[in-house]
């Protein structure tokens, strides 16, 4: 009787363990909120040349990468147009772009932003950015959520 | 006069040397960093293999921390923290377990193979 136990009990053991591991949360899972880096609040905008004032934002925000060689950047644009339009303010980092054809793509395409600021990479990096365009949803001066790639209606929805 | 000058172009010619042995072997520390972290936009590939605007800001990133004085392991911890472990290739110590499960099992089941063949020949 004892010996028939053995195996069933051990891949119960095993099934337990595995269970465990699987239902755990996991640090993705963790990592959704996180606080906005204060090099975000350090450097200067490209425009006023001026830092950065979190009074003036209000909670509700948005920060959004973009550069003038990304094509999906194009995409999302009319979008960013409309949320300036209904009065949200967005953050708007240029990520290592030339600046001339920053310039250039800005006078042709129109300015949604509230601020801009030129980035080498280092705001990029602290924020964990993978790749442009990337948007990132402010509350408290905290990322709520994270839209990797062009923004949908539906991901603005809210805040129109 | 002249042991003087030699004596200088030696020591001049040892400190490049020392210098450029230095450099090379930062380099090819960080080389060998990039290797361990993965590309997050390109499939299987690290850093060190991709020339996505990602690999290279972060490759630059990187190595402007190492530049200052960061250590390769203080970069690590920062990069995981920012992108998670997904980031990196070499898993954690929190994956022993997930590693060693397959020679557990393998063990346990050589223990019972062994003594139910033990028990057999008895």
């Amino acid at each position: 009787m004892k010996k028939t136990l053995i195996f069933p009990l051990l891949g119960l053991i095993i099934l337990g363990v595995c269970a465990f591991f699987f239902l755990s949360p996991s640090q993705e899972k963790e990592k959704v909120e996180f606080s906005l880096p204060e090099i975000l609040f350090e450097t200067s905008g490209f425009y006023d040349q001026e830092i950065l004032n979190n009074k003036e934002l209000g909670d509700l925000f948005i920060v959004n990468f973009f550069a003038s060689w990304c094509k999906p950047c194009l995409a999302e644009h009319p979008l960013l147009m409309e949320l300036h339009a209904n009065g949200v303010k967005i953050v708007g980092i240029n990520f290592r772009d030339d600046e001339d054809n920053f310039v250039e793509w800005i006078n042709k395409h129109g300015n949604p932003f509230f601020h801009i600021i030129r980035d080498d990479g280092t705001i990029a990096y602290e924020m964990g950015l993978i790749g442009v365009p990337e948007t990132y949803f402010i509350n408290n001066l905290r990322v709520v959520k994270k839209i990797q790639g062009p923004l949908f209606y539906e991901d603005i929805e809210e805040y129109l | 006069m002249k042991i003087l000058k030699s004596i200088y172009k030696l020591i001049l010619l040892i400190s490049v040397i020392f210098l450029s042995t230095a450099a090379i072997s930062s380099e090819n520390q960080l080389n060998d960093y990039y290797k361990t972290i993965r590309c997050l936009v390109c499939d299987g590939q690290s850093i060190q293999e991709s020339d996505t605007e990602f690999a290279i800001n972060l490759k630059e990133q990187i190595k402007k921390k190492f530049d200052n004085g960061i250590t390769l392991k203080e970069i690590n911890k920062e990069l995981v923290s920012i992108y998670g472990e997904k980031i990196s290739f070499t898993p954690s110590k929190n994956h022993i377990f997930l590693w060693m499960c397959p020679v557990i099992i393998l063990i346990i089941f050589i223990f019972f193979i062994r003594r139910k063949y033990k028990y057999r020949s008895n």
